[in-house]
Order: C-alpha cells, then structure tokens, then sequence
C-alpha cells in the first residue's frame, strides 16, 4: 500500500482515498462548439507524465489536487483546490 | 505419442527451424509499417500478408514480441457479450481461434472448459439474462443456469461464497476457453515471417511523421522508415503512440494485475468469473490456478504489483473455495490496460489518413486478437473498415454514440 | 542406516526429544528441530521426490528452499517443502507426483521417451485432427501439477498484523546483523527477518573462520537492543511501494512499513551443470555443510567434491571431518585453487584434480542414486570434456560447488539497477532507489570481514538518509579470484544436465529453443519455461543467462535478467488473504427486521429486508411479497427507507449549488417544499435521482439513491470546491433513520403520533414540514412514489427503531405491515415510476426516460446540459414505456431483460415486470423503439421458452387502476 498526503490530514495509507481522474478545466459551454464539447466529455489526455489530479480522502471528505507522475506513481505536492477568487 | 515428435528423438540435429527470422535493420521502405509486436499487430501482419497479399510490412516491437498485455494476460476467451455488434464481433473471433492451432500448425491449447459468470444479486442476474438473451438471439450458446448446475460443473465451489455472498445462478457460456497467450503471439508471428513480413524486436517507434494530414513515415531507435500506413497496436502504449500525430482519444491506462499458483493436480474444468467478488479463475494445463481481478483504481504507466491486488483476491477466492488457505501463490504481475469508457475498443481509421488504431482493449482484447487482426488487415488493405467492426470506430465518441457494453457495467475479460 | 553424526557444536536438532513419523509407509526417526528431508537423509532415504516433468528421482539439492525436488503431502496439506519444513512427530508422508510410490513411480518411463518431449514439444504436437485435442490435453492435464489439493482443507484465516520501523532488514547473516546493530547503536529501531530457523545466515553453515564464536558475539550484541527485532522462520515475500515489506511467518503475515530497508539476503548458491547432476546424493556444497552442522547428518559416505571456487575445498574438509571419505575434489577452473586448503586436503590423501570435471554421474541401479562418477580434463572455455581420458570413481555422492547468484529479489522489485560485475561474475546493485540500500554476498561482497563491514556501510548510509549523521565505511571490493564461475556447464550428447530442476530443462532444451528463434531472455523464459516453476529460478536463472550468452556469443551483462517479481517463496492464500473483510451496515431497525422474519438481502453495504417471513408463515416469499403489498394498497404498509443518502445543503448558495448539480430549478422552491433532483454525468446520463427538501431559505435537505449515496456525496462535496459557490454539506446519511407508510390509511395512522393536519388539502404531496411524529424532532414528507398518499419520515437513527414501534403500535388496528425492498419495486411499478439503475442503464439519458419535466433546459447551467443540447438534435433511438399484458395472458411470465422483439430483430428490451395482484394485470417496464411509444401501440416480447408474447404500451398502470 502506498502512502499520499493529503493537505489536511497528513500523510495516510493510499486505501483512505479515492481517485477523482485527471483535473481538468471544462471549455466555456456557451462559446465552445459540440465537438469540443464533446470532446471535453469523452477524450483523455491518457499519455504519461505528471498529471494534476483529484483525490478524495475519504474518512474526511476531503478533495485535494495531487501532482503526480503516471509513470514512477510519485507525488511531487498536493494542495487543496484554490478556491476562487473573491472581489472586494 | 503423436508421430510428429518422433522426428525430435531420431534425429541427432534439433529438426525445427526458426520461427522467425531474426531481423535486424529494417528496410528505408515498407507499404505497411504496423507498431506493436503483440497479438494483434502481429495477428494484422499475418492477415494483410495471407488474405490481400501484402507482404512488404514490417512490425516493429519495442521489447520482444508478446512481451506486453498479449503475454500477462489470463487468457480468457468468450462471446458474450451484451450488444449484438460485441457478440457477432468476439464469436468470430472464438470461430477462427477453433481452427487456429490447424491453421498456424501450432499447438495453442485451444481449451474449451465453458465459463461461468457467478451472480450474488437479482441485479447481476438480471444482467446474465439480458446477456443470455442478446447471446442467444445472435446464435451464441450461452443461458442462465442455477447453483445447482453450477455445482455439478464445480462440485468445490462454495456456492454460499463462506455465506458472504450466496451465488444466485450464473451466466454459463459453452464456447468459454482459455489458450497459451505466447503461442498465440508466436505462431502469428511464425505464419506472417514465413509470408514474408519483417519482423523487428527490440525497435521501437520514437516519432511518426505527418504531412498534410497523411502519414509518410515513423522514426525509430533502428532506422528511419519511411511508409503511407502504420498501424498501432500498442494496448497500454496507445496515448504515447496517439500524442506522436495529435490524436485525442478517450483511452486512459490503468494497470491491470493477475497471480498464479504453484502447479497442482487438475481439479478446476471450468472457468469462474464472479463480479461482485472481483475474481476469475481457471486450472492452466501446468496445473496452476491464474487468477486475476478488478484494475488498479487509477491512471499508471507501470507494471508494478500491490499487495493490495493479492490480498483482495485471495480473500475472496477463499470465499468461493475455502480449502485453498495452504495453496500458494507463486507469481504475480501486471499490464497496462487500455481504457475505453464504453468497455469497447477503438478500431479503423483515424482522421489521419494512413493513420490506423487498433486499441481500447483494456482488460478483454486476447479474445479479439483473430478478428482484430483479420479486420484491421482489411481496414488497411481496403483502406474502409468492414461493418463488423463499424460500432467501434473513434468518433463514435464525438457522434455520442458510445456502444452498449456500456449499459452493464459487468466485470471485463 | 542412520547417517546421523555425533554431536556437532552448531547443531539446531534437539537430541532429547526424538519421535517418529513416516515416509512413504516406511517408520522414520527424528529430532525435534530437523526438517523433514534431514529427518529422513539421517535414516539414509535419499530418494525425496519425483521430478516435474520426467519423473526423475530427486533428493536433496540446496536445503534451503533454492529448489522443490522434495515435495510432500500429509494427507491434509500438499507441496510441502521437505527441506525447510519441520518434521512433526507422527506426521504421514508421501512425496507428491508419483503414481505408486516414490520408489516404483511409474511414471518414471517418461525419463526414458524423454527424447519425443523436446523443448516447447507441447507446442509442436496433439493439434491436429483438431478433434483429437481434447484427449491429449486431458493427458497432459493429469501429468502436469504437482500435489493433489485437499478440497476438506479447513479454511484458516491468518491474522494480519501490521508493523513500522526505522530499518528494515532483510537476511541475518553476519552483514545483516552488523547492519541492525549499527542502526541501533544510533537510537533507532530495526525489523531484521531471516527466513532460517535460526539467526546468522552462512556462520551457521561455513566454518571457514571462527564462525561460531563471530555469531555469539553478534547475536549477543543484537540481543542487548531493544530496539532490534529479530524475527527468524520469516521471510520477506516482496517489495511495495513506499518501503511496504509483508513478512510471512507460519502464524500470518505482518506487514512492515520502514523508513528505509537493507537488503542483505545474500545468495543461492548455484549448481554446475553436468549429465545426471540431479541424482539423489549429488547436492550442492553448502547443503552438504548444512546437513553436517545444522542438522548432524553425514550427506553421503563416498564422495567427490567438484568445484569452481575456493568453497569446494572448504566443503571438502567438512566432508572428511564428517567422516565422509572424500575421494577426489575436482576444480573446473584450468589452474585450479592456490588456496592453502589445498595442501590441507593433499596431505589427507585427497586427489586434487584441476581443470577438471565432473562429465557424468552414473546412476546407481533404478536410478535411485550415485555409483559412479566419471572425471575428465575439462577445457573451460568450450566447456568441453576431454573424453578419452576417463577417470572413474565409485562413490555415493557429489558435493558442488560452482559460485552463487544473488539474492536480489527484493532489489528487482523496487526498482533496483543491477549490472554484471565481472570480477564476482555475479549481478550486482548499480543503482539503488531512494532508501533501500544492500549489503553482503547480494551486494557482490564476499571474504567475511568485508561482509560485516558492508553491513555496517549499508546501515551509515541508511542512517545518513534517515537524517543521522554518521561516519561513512569503507567496504574492499572483491578482488582476486571470482567466488563463482563464468561458466560452469559440461556439455554432454546425451544430455540430462539440468539447469532447471523444477522444470527439468537441460542445456540442449536452450540450445534448441535458441535454434528456434527463442534467443533473447524474455522469450527463452516463455518457450524452455526456466524459473516458471515454484523455485522461481533461484538455481536456475543465472545458468540460463550464461548458456544464452554463450549461444549469442554476447557478453552476460547484454542478456540481461528476466523480470523478478513478487514473491519470494510462494506464499500461501490463507495467509494473504487474511480475516477477510465483508463489511455491512445494519439500520437502527434492523433487529426489529430480524424479529420479524426480514429475509436480509445486501443493498450496496447496507442489509434491507426483501420480504418478511414472520415465525410460522407458510407464504412463499412471491406470496409474501404480494400480501405486502396488497397492505399498501388497500391498508396500509411501512418500509425501512434509513438506507437512502441524506445530505444536508447549507448556506447562501444552496439553491444556486443545487441549480447547477442537479437538472431541475430550485431557486425559487418554497421553504417547506420538496423537488425531484436528478442528476447526470457529464455526457448526460441519467445516474440517479431524489428528492429536494427546502427547509429554510438558505437549507437544503437532500435525498439519494441507497446505492450512489456515497458517490453522490463525493461528487456534490467536489462540485462545492470547483463551484466556489458559499455553501457546506453534511452527510447525514448514517446519523438519520427514514420510514415511509403508505397506503389509504397511513394518514389516518400517522396522525395519531403527530399534530400536523395530513389532509390532502392542507399537506399536498410535494410538501415537507419540520415537525415532531411520537415527540420526536424529524422530517415529515408527502410522497407518492408507491401510493397515492404516502409519508416520509427522516428522524434521528438513535430514535428510528422507536418511532417505527409506535407507527406499528399505532397501526395495529389498521392492519399496517411492514413491507420489504420487493413489495417498493411492484408498488412503484403499479405507480408507473422507473428506478434509475434499474429500468435505466449506463447510457440512458432523460430524453429516453420521459424525465423532460425535470430538466430545465432553460437554466444557465447544470451538469450534463451542454451535453443533452448535443444529444437533442439526434434522433431517439429508444424510449421507456410501460406497458400491460393481455388481460387473458396465461403461460410463463416473462423475465426482465427478455427481450422486445420487431420482425424478427431485437428492438428493445424489458426492464421491470410484475403481476399485480391488485391490478390482476402483468405490467411492466420496457425500451421500446420512439415510433412504438404511443399508448396502445403493441410490440412483443420473446420470453425464456422462446414464445413472443404481446404486450400493450399503456400511459401508466394508474390508468388501469381507474377503469377496472
Ligand atoms: C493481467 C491481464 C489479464 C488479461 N486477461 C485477459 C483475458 O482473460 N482475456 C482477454 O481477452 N484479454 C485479457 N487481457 C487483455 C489483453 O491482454 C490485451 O487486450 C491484449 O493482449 C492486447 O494485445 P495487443 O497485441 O493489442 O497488445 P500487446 O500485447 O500489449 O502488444 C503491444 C506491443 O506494442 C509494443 N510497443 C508499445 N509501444 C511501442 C513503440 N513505440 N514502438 C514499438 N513497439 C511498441 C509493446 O512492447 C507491446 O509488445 C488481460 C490483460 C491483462 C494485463
């Protein structure tokens, strides 16, 4: 079993957590054509290299983003998902 | 013993020639460049060369031919299927793997032991019938059966599970066999050498070239060679292959594991899948028990083992056969299965012309390795895919016409 | 004739407590503390076991588990390791793989035909007439295997435990555990495993110094920390990820997570390839030096050492000490050994022969063991014997010492880069990955004092990784003469020099398979089938890889090594496998289920009753469930619904959140109103559906399918970080219960625990109100998803059991049931209502589902939108309808999933069908094609007998209800 660290609760055992698939950002569905729409469903981007990634630690509930490499499984740093900017 | 051994024990020199040449720079040129030495790409070459004729091919193999999934894999071969387009796809395949061993004049013990697919809820049952009954409407021998007739089939089957998860029934299909995965790779490789085709090992594709939308020719640590059709075949490698021309695909890569055990005396028939249990088995005819289970759960370019895989599944076949506890476990390892969302693969062509994919196997392509070959071969030399294999084309995705494999999630293989 | 030695200082047998057991029918004696081969070698039975494939006599080769030639079974357990395996008192033995015996096996004509089974033969033959097949591989299935399974073996669950270190390291021999006191010296902890009986590795074997008192003083040392653990009869099965090492023992398996690991499992020693090399007596030298000081058994009377390293000399004069007369040592290396022990033996009359080999053993009569061994010139480089000059020696043994391959396992499996060191021919470390570190014979470090200092140098090195400063060491590399040789194979024409015992590969079975195209490592693995078989090539990996580099005429270090993976021995199921865990949740109800004859079925984790067979019921559970449900219709009935995801939404976007996760609108939803929220994938796939309850402006309370509730709070918790939206979520799945009555007379029931006016008029369905049923704070739904008037109640679980008692005390006189999981799917059916899940499929999408009414196209964004904007410019392909039988339908009923048939072509499929009791109607869902979906269209169904069986698409069953 492999470690993670998740950001807030620290370093646990891989089976506390879920993966969440590749973090990615959604095209702008009132400018974006059907076939980029379409394509932002369905396609991956499958090739290897290091990927930002959702993680759940499951017993906290807790979403994270992990950066991890799919070839050597290493986690260079995970961090909780910004939230958005506020405007004041 | 069969007569044909005889020739070994008189003769004082080994009487067997090579299976393949040994091929070590390719040509500048070929009409047919095909990437991946694997079952598939191997089964393409053998196909192009004997059905059309087309003997100027080469297949370039990164490592040694039948080293990737084509040589891990459990080898569980079977029809049914849940959409009308996957059943007529996989019997055809089962069809040709019949006559295989006669046709490549090579012993893959086509074993045909039947298969059963375990169901522990009304809802797995549910989807057996659907299963049986598309199965049973394309002319594919396969009905739902109850314990009782899975026990006579398996009389050590704990059909309680250990009281965990009582079976209800199963799907049981006739054709279900299992063969040698290598000799599969090996006696395609032997029948496209001996037609002609190149085969080159350890040479692996780095770049592919593109002008104009057509392919003119793939880089390699070997030798660059220049072409108009290149094939990929590369299972776990096909985003690497997909990113060298631009080609967005659905198709992700999760390591798929398997295990087996030390040798023992035949006692299992039959092949056993269970999907609430994460478990298929079958008796190999060395005696051991290969056994595998559900994919890693996420996204790794690696073949790497966990524990977590081994003792999940020898949890749960303790669970089927209790009397297993001292029986051990000798060897496990992994592939790297190529994911489509729909459970179905991506064959034909691509929006690049000359470009073909032959991929999105994951956990369930050795059965198809015949008719992906005999197919993609046609595809090529056709340059149009036949209706066969119309359903798995890549723009099914952008089309939102994903197959029905979909609709029950069921267990691969 | 026993063959046990007086009492040796080193030895592990308890002389005081001996007992017998048997072997193959014969009565055995042996010591506590013996295995069961050198139990039985000390009784002079050599005969062990029968090879593999040929059937071949075996005997004791490595004694250390490096090989399985001594296979047994009690009756109870199979494959047992004879070598390794402590023998018990009374145990009753047989080897495994013999058909009469170990002695008369008859299989053993197999040896003899072995010319018609060349290399891969099973690949060449018994394929063609195709219809032949089935009878050659029912054969070759009875050959293959090795022990029979006991299918009355009880199931032993092994315990797991679970363990954490500083160091762990793996191998406690004298490198090893000069490593763990290193480590501990500087305060930190250390797992150290060995898989002996016994700490100390080779000092328990190779009296080469004074290794006994070395051993005392380390194993003194080691004992005066407690921060050293030392477990021994442990071995490390593999290597995971992030420094995860599980350590089987007899009793489980404990998984060790350490900071950094030290690989110090030395090596196996490796046979020299010649004709007949596998006979019982001919054994490798440290097994002889095992079975003299372990275990005080003489390995054989007569014999003859060969050798290609210094270890044989060693081995030679264990062997005269042991009082074994050693006629000749027989070095293979062309100028033999300059090592003092030389004179040593020579002057104890022992013949020296160097560049010499042993070309062949004879066999004794039946091939039970040695009688001979035949002595030629021997041209190391060709490996070629000269033949014509023969010398022949009558002896009962061979010891053999030809070097060693390392114990690299471990290594491999964490990604260790190993390369081919020529001056110890033998694969060694390159480079190693972060925090595992080797030391000893597997790190290519060979003379004694150099192997304790490696340890020491492993363990600073480890230290300094784990943040330690501590002085580096330095370790000589080897030098000199190389421990193992580079090619220590004898070629023969007639063959039978094993490499491979396990599988009986012989040299030509490489040759052949070179010839055949198999010649690179990977593919020779495949076709000869090398270190395939239990013993994972410990004897016979490096061999093979010389034989190819010779065949290639490459360099060994370009052939390179197959891939080593987990494990190291085999490890049993039993043990990996665990307690195994089936996790399940039980309702605060779930007793009163029990009680009241609840047939439990799995709901996801969750246990629901299907039906309910109270104590004495003669119902069948079909007749059970329609009774339920018959309740409901013309009484009333109450279900568990506890198992239904509940989520709380919270805060000044909860409508907003709500608006662009779910497909409805709920912005202006009243307070004390609930919606259906159903939700899609992205590809706008229908993947589960609930209701909406607004409790206050800024409260939501959420409800989800029992099966996706967890998925479903993931997926929301997610969306409120991606949203950045101002709300918060609670999962109040297992902290509330949920019960739902229904039926005419659920108001009527209800209404005495609770003050809320349940009129239709003043509490219409779709109405949700915060209130109080038998004193107790809950959650008051009208619902009508099984009957026109139903209550939810969502409620505290600490308080479902008890108000489910006062509902059913209160609906005593009304006739109230409870009703299971069974009697909800006819009720809902009979309301004309689709489950997601159930009638719906992966790929169903709320335009196939009739759910328009539920997706506000209009809104700005929910998930999925974007794609049904696609999916509506395509045409339908299939449509859900229900649908009604002929009222004078008879025959079988059909099942869901027989399919819809048109013209012959399969045109959709049935999802739900039932008989209604109270309709007296079959009814059902099904996928139709668009153009059927009128009312009264009529398409057929194929049932399981094959009949096509009518049916009428019908608004909904509530229809029905009206005109009948
Ligand atoms: C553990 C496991 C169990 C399985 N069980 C079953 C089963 O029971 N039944 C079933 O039907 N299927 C099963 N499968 C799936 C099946 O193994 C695969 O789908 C199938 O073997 C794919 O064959 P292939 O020829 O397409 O790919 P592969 O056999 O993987 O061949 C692809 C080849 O391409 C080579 N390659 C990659 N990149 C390059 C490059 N750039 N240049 C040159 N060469 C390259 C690779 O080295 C590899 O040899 C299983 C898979 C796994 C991993």
């Amino acid at each position: 079993m492999k470690l993670l660290q998740c950001p807030v609760n620290g370093i646990r055992p891989l089976s506390e957590f879920s993966y969440g698939g590749e973090f990615r950002t959604m095209p702008d569905p009132d400018s974006c054509t059907d076939q980029q729409w379409a394509a932002y469903v369905h396609y991956r981007s499958g090739a290897p290299g290091y990927k930002k990634e959702w993680w759940y630690h499951m017993p906290s509930g807790t979403w994270f983003i992990a950066e991890r490499n799919t070839i050597t499984d290493k986690v260079s740093r995970t961090y909780l998902f910004p939230k958005r900017e506020v405007a004041v | 013993m069969p007569l044909r051994l005889l020739k070994y024990a008189i003769s004082r020199e080994h009487p067997a020639p090579r299976f393949f040449r040994d091929c070590v720079e390719p040509k500048k040129t070929y009409d047919v460049v095909i990437i991946g030495g694997g079952g598939h790409g191997l089964a393409a070459a053998y196909y192009l060369a004997k059905d059309y004729g087309i003997t100027n091919v080469a297949v370039l193999e990164k490592g040694y031919i039948g080293g990737g999934n084509t040589g891990r894999n459990t080898t569980i071969i079977r029809s049914n299927y849940l959409t009308p387009e996957g059943v007529k796809f996989y019997d055809a395949s089962v069809k040709i793997y019949e006559g295989l061993s006669e046709e490549l004049d090579l012993n893959l013990f086509y074993s045909n032991r039947g298969h059963f697919t375990l169901a522990h809820t009304e809802s797995a049952m549910r989807t057996m019938r659907w299963r049986a009954e598309v199965n049973k409407h394309v002319g594919v021998e396969s009905y739902v059966v109850g314990p009782e007739e899975i026990s006579k089939a398996c009389p050590q089957l704990d059909i309680s599970c250990s009281g965990q998860a009582p079976i209800l029934g199963a799907l049981y299909h006739a054709p279900g066999s299992v063969a040698r995965h290598d000799g599969v790779a090996w006696g395609y490789a032997r029948g496209a050498d001996q037609l002609g085709v190149e085969i080159f090992q350890n040479t692996e594709v780095t770049r592919i070239d593109v002008k104009g939308g057509k392919v003119c020719g793939v880089q390699t640590n070997n030798g660059y060679i220049s072409t108009n059709k290149v094939l990929s075949a590369v299972a776990g490698f096909t985003p690497r292959i997909t990113q060298m021309v631009d080609l967005q695909t659905p198709i992700v890569i999760h390591p798929l594991q398997a295990c087996v055990t030390e040798p023992m005396k035949p006692w299992l028939d039959t092949i056993l899948v269970s999907g609430s249990l994460h478990v298929y088995v079958s008796q190999s005819s060395r005696g051991e028990l290969v056994m595998g289970s559900s994919l890693d759960p996420y996204e790794m370019h690696s073949t790497r083992s966990s524990l977590d895989f081994v003792e999940g599944l020898t949890s749960h076949i303790t669970d089927m056969f209790p009397f297993l506890s001292n029986v051990k476990v000798v060897r496990q390892w992994a592939g790297m299965a190529d994911l489509t969302p729909d459970f179905a693969p991506i064959m034909g062509k691509t929006p690049i012309e000359g470009f073909y994919l032959d991929a999105g196997w994951g956990t369930w392509g050795f059965k198809a390795t015949p008719i992906s070959g005999k197919t993609m071969a046609e595809t090529i030399a056709k340059d149009m895919a036949p209706d066969l294999i119309k359903s798995f084309r890549l723009s099914r995705f952008e089309d939102y016409e994903l197959t029905g494999e979909k609709g029950a999630a069921s267990v691969g293989h | 004739m026993s063959s046990r030695l007086t009492t040796q200082s080193t030895e592990w047998i308890q002389r005081d407590k001996p007992f017998s057991f048997s072997y193959e029918g014969q009565q055995v004696t042996a010591f506590e503390g013996d295995t069961i081969s050198s139990a039985l070698w000390a009784n002079g039975i050599k005969v062990l076991g029968r090879s593999f494939k040929y059937h071949r006599a075996r005997g004791i080769l490595t004694l250390a588990n490096h090989d399985v030639n001594a296979l047994m079974t009690d009756g109870i357990d199979t494959n047992i390791r004879a070598d390794v395996w402590p023998v018990q008192a009374d145990m009753q033995l047989t080897a495994v793989n013999t058909t009469g015996g170990v002695i008369k096996d008859r299989s053993q004509f197999i040896d003899k035909i072995s010319p018609l089974l060349p290399v891969g033969f099973y690949y060449k033959a018994f394929h063609t007439p195709r219809r032949f097949f089935p009878f050659w591989e029912d054969k070759i299935r009875k050959a293959a295997g090795l022990g029979e399974v006991n299918f009355n073996y009880p199931r032993i669950p092994k315990p797991k435990q679970h363990a954490h270190c500083d160091v762990l390291i793996i191998g406690a021999g004298i490198a090893g555990l000069s490593a763990a006191i290193s480590v501990a010296e500087q305060g930190l902890s250390v797992i150290i495993v060995d898989e002996n009986a016994k700490a100390g590795g080779s000092l328990t074997y190779d009296m080469a110094t004074d290794s006994v008192s070395q051993l005392t003083t380390l194993l003194s040392a080691v004992e005066s920390y407690s921060k050293i653990r030392l477990i021994t009869n442990a071995y490390a099965a593999g290597y995971y990820a992030d420094h995860l090492v599980p350590i089987v023992e007899t009793t489980g398996i404990t998984k060790v997570r350490a900071k950094a690991l030290i690989v110090a499992s030395g090596a196996f020693e490796q046979p020299p390839v010649f004709r007949n090399n596998d006979l019982p007596g001919v054994m490798m030298g440290s097994a002889a030096q095992r079975l003299i000081y372990r275990y005080a058994v003489k390995p054989f009377d007569k014999g003859v050492v060969v050798t290609a390293n210094d270890y044989g000399y060693r081995t030679a004069l264990d062997l005269l000490a042991a009082g074994v007369d050693v006629l000749a040592v027989i070095d293979m290396r062309r100028e033999g050994s300059s090592s003092p022990l030389v004179t040593e033996l020579k002057s104890k009359q022992v013949a020296v022969h160097k560049a010499s080999c042993v070309y062949e053993v004879i066999a004794s009569k039946q091939k039970l063991g040695v009688s001979e061994v035949v002595i030629c010139p021997y041209d190391e480089l060709m490996a070629e014997a000269d033949t014509k000059n023969k010398i022949r020696l009558k002896c009962d043994g061979v010891a053999m010492s030809a070097g060693w391959a390392p114990a690299a396992a471990l290594l491999y499996q964490a990604g260790t880069k190993m390369r081919f060191d020529n001056t110890v021919q033998q694969f060694v470390p390159a480079e190693l990955p972060e925090g595992v570190f080797a030391a000893g014979k597997v790190n290519g470090i060979f003379e004694l004092d150099q192997r304790q200092l490696d340890g020491q140098r492993a363990a600073a090195e480890a230290l300094n990784y784990l943040g330690k400063s501590v002085a580096t060491v330095e370790v000589k590399q080897h030098q000199g003469i190389s421990p193992s040789h580079a090619y220590p194979v004898v070629n023969h024409p007639k063959g039978k020099n094993f490499v491979d015992f396990d599988e009986d590969i012989q040299v030509k079975d490489f040759i052949n398979a070179a010839k055949e195209g198999f010649d690179n490592i990977e593919l020779m693995k495949r076709f000869t089938t090398v270190g395939m078989g239990p013993s994972q090539g410990k004897h016979s990996n490096m061999n093979a890889i010389r034989i190819l580099a010779r065949i290639r005429d490459l360099p060994v270090e370009k052939i390179g090594t197959t891939t080593a993976r987990p494990f190291f021995h085999p490890t049993p199921i039993g043990h990996l496998g665990g307690r195994g865990f089936h996790p399940h949740r039980y309702t605060a109800i779930h007793e009163w289920h029990i009680e009241n004859g609840g047939i439990m079925t799995a709901a996801g984790l969750w246990m629901r009753p299907s039906y309910y067979l109270p104590a004495g019921s003669q119902l069948t559970a079909q007749q059970a469930m329609q009774q339920e449900a018959m309740a409901v219709r013309t009484k009333a009935g109450m279900i568990d619904n506890s198992t239904l995801g509940k989520i709380e939404v919270y805060g000044p976007d909860a409508a907003a959140f709500l608006e662009r996760v779910y497909t409805g609108k709920f912005a202006k939803q009243k307070v004390g109103q609930y919606r259906i929220a159903m939700l899609l994938d992205e590809a706008g796939v229908m993947v589960d559906d609930g209701l909406a309850c607004r409790l206050a402006e800024d409260r939501f309370y959420l409800t989800t399918s029992t099966t996706n509730s967890a998925m479903v709070y993931r997926q929301l918790q997610r969306e409120v970080q991606i949203s950045g939206l101002s709300v918060s979520l609670a999962n109040l799945t297992g902290v509330k219960a949920a019960m739902t009555i229904a039926g005419p007379a659920s108001a009527d029931i209800l209404s005495q625990l609770t003050t809320v006016d349940l009129s239709a008029n003043a509490f219409p369905t779709g109405s949700v109100v915060e209130t109080k049923v038998a004193d107790v704070e809950c959650l008051l739904l009208r619902v009508a998803f099984v009957a026109e008037q139903a209550f939810e109640i969502h409620l505290p679980a600490a308080a479902g059991l008890y108000v489910w008692n006062q509902l059913m005390q209160a609906g005593a006189l009304f006739g109230l049931m409870a009703y299971g999981t069974d009697a909800q799917r006819l009720l809902r059916l009979e309301m004309g209502h689709h489950l997601i899940g159930h009638d719906t499929d992966g790929l169903t999408n709320p335009f196939e589902a009739h759910a328009e009414p539920l997706i506000a196209m209009d809104k700005a964004f929910f998930t999925g939108q974007r794609s049904l904007k696609i999916i509506a410019k395509k045409p339908l392909n299939k449509t859900l309808v229900n649908f009604v039988l002929d009222s004078d339908f008879a025959g079988d009923l059909p099942n869901e999933c027989n399919l819809v048939i048109d013209n012959g072509d399969i045109a959709g499929r049935i999802t739900s069908i039932a008989y209604s009791p109270y309709l007296k109607r079959v009814i059902g869902i099904a996928f139709v094609p668009p153009e059927k979906r009128q009312t009264g269209s009529r398409f057929e169904i194929r049932n399981d007998a094959g009949d096509l069986i009518a049916a009428t698409v019908i608004q909904s069953p509530t229809e029905l209800a009206k005109s009948a």
